[in-house]
């Protein structure tokens, strides 16, 4: 059985990995230094950590999006030649087709750090290089659950892509979300209406991973306790991985393929 | 060997005109690309509050903080000019530094921009009103702004040119508990102002109750002090050996 599904992900991952996609993540690792050396001629002051933070940023969202696409691009195409239909004629169940997408997101995000972690290294200590690695990896492989959940869903790589970043964005602006409904609680006039759309927000705000769930950008200016931020995130990402997956799995339980 | 040149009074006519209007056509376009260039100046724009900013830098408030600051510091930097400082709104800017300061309270970007950048203005109410943020965002953190109070201190008296402001920031620095570490010279400058002010009393007891204290453990720091105090000394002889004179 695990045999199987290590080879379905061998196969997957043959289908993703490609020179395009390493091309892909050095022009995006070499892009981020540009853009980091032209801000370090700007700052007068803490021009290093300013740098560090920005290109570990740029490549956060980057490399994000460029996770995102990947999977989703592997897994419509798994609609678009009908690959779900020849797979469920052989001896294989579902979840080993999701376990298997699992293990593929896990590897290519792992793909996607490597340089992170050699570029963070070289603006910076390697400790920090190591932790905005791992908290990256975690945070990619979060967003990749979504795409896969979104995409077998959805089945349209656009329509995946654009919820799954909403989703990513909403979580990430939740401290904004959550101030600005404090702010109309304030203002509102109690109306039902009014406490309605608070309550809704408020029930989308419980679903999705608050900011401890992502890497934490402020290291690089000092004063975090590396190890308890990343085990904080570890445990959130743990908790938000397996809802995705099991969301995943009842909705591709669900799904009907007709050969 | 030169070659000779016709009189100016020699060629056509047409030429000449032609040359006169296409000078005063460079002129006129000149002008009015420099007019256009002035009046296309952006002012600065409202910040937003802090926490807003907070919730928009999606958990990186203190890069936000920072690119902030130098997007602050290139707004006189506008379509490939320089803009001169006196065209910037100094109440929004000082409200600019107090914002950022919140996002990132333990950077000393906004206040190195007030101290050594925005300080540079020769508009003495507007050099209060950066005197005045420094004094305000000094008291959130004494250990992190004590460079930037002493530098505030020494712009009030050398470009403002009012002692008793600058006497007022030196006393609050050297009135810092030992706590906040800094070195003597910043603590120093109160009894200095004190004597530019022919307070030489009041500088005398100031640096006789360092001397006594026994928290001066620096040799050459003791030295500097016991040479003020006589030279504090010597001055106040004469000045008192004068005002009987007068007498």
């Amino acid at each position: 059985m695990f045999a199987q599904t290590i080879a379905l992900f061998k196969y997957l991952m043959l289908g993703i990995l490609s020179r395009r996609l390493l091309l892909l993540t050095l022009v995006l690792a070499v892009l981020a230094m540009l853009v980091g050396g032209f801000f370090s001629e700007l700052a007068i002051i803490d021009s290093n950590q300013i740098v560090v933070a920005l290109v570990a940023d740029f490549l956060r969202y980057a490399l994000g999006l460029f996770a995102l696409l990947v999977i989703t691009t592997s897994v419509s195409q798994d609609y678009e030649f009908r690959q779900f239909e020849r797979l469920l004629t052989m001896p294989l169940a579902r979840w080993q087709y999701v376990a298997a997408q699992v293990l593929v997101i896990a590897s290519l995000c792992l793909w996607l750090v490597l340089p992170v972690l050699l570029v963070i290294s070289l603006y910076s200590d390697w400790l920090v290089g190591l932790y905005w690695a791992s908290a990256l990896w975690l945070e990619i492989f979060l967003l990749g659950l979504l795409g896969m959940l979104t995409i077998i869903s959805l089945e349209k790589i656009p329509l995946a892509v654009c919820f799954s970043m909403a989703t990513y964005l909403l979580a990430r602006l939740s401290g904004l979300i959550s101030q600005m409904l404090e702010e109309s609680v304030r203002l509102s006039d109690g109306s039902l209406t009014s406490r309605f759309v608070d309550l809704i927000f408020s029930a989308i705000l419980y679903l999705l991973p608050d900011l401890d769930s992502f890497a934490n950008n402020n290291v690089f200016f000092g004063n975090v306790d590396l190890l308890q931020s990343l085990s904080v995130q570890f445990y959130s990402t743990v908790i938000y991985a397996l809802f995705l997956i099991a969301v995943c799995l009842v909705d591709f339980y669900r799904k009907e393929f007709s050969l | 060997m030169r070659r000779a040149a016709r009189s100016i009074t020699q060629l056509p006519w047409p030429l000449l005109w032609g040359f006169a209007l296409m000078l005063f056509c460079q002129l006129l376009f000149h002008y009015s690309s420099q007019a256009q260039l002035e009046a296309s100046y952006q002012p600065l724009t409202n910040p937003l509050q802090a926490s807003t900013y907070r919730g928009i830098s999606m958990g990186s408030d203190q890069l936000l903080g920072y690119l902030l600051a130098i997007r602050l510091q290139l707004h006189d930097n506008q379509m490939g000019r320089h803009f001169s400082y006196s065209r910037i709104d100094y109440d929004r800017l000082v409200d600019w530094l107090e914002q950022i300061s919140e996002i990132n309270p333990r950077s000393e970007y906004p206040m190195l921009l007030a101290s050594r950048v925005y300080s540079q203005t020769h508009d003495k109410a507007r050099l209060r009103l950066i005197l005045s943020f420094i004094e305000r965002t000094f008291d959130h953190n004494p250990q992190l702004h004590w460079r930037r109070l002493a530098e505030a201190s020494v712009l009030a008296k050398h470009r403002l040119g009012d002692l008793k402001l600058a006497l007022r920031i030196a006393e609050k620095l050297a009135l810092q508990p030992a706590s906040v570490v800094m070195p003597n010279w910043a603590r120093d400058i109160h009894f200095l102002l004190l004597a530019d002010m022919n307070e030489f009393e009041s500088a005398i007891a100031i640096i006789q109750a360092l001397i006594q204290s026994g928290s001066i453990s620096d040799p050459d720091e003791k030295r500097f002090l016991e040479s003020k105090l006589l030279d504090f000394q010597q001055k106040l002889f004469e000045s008192q050996q004068s005002g009987k004179n007068q007498l």
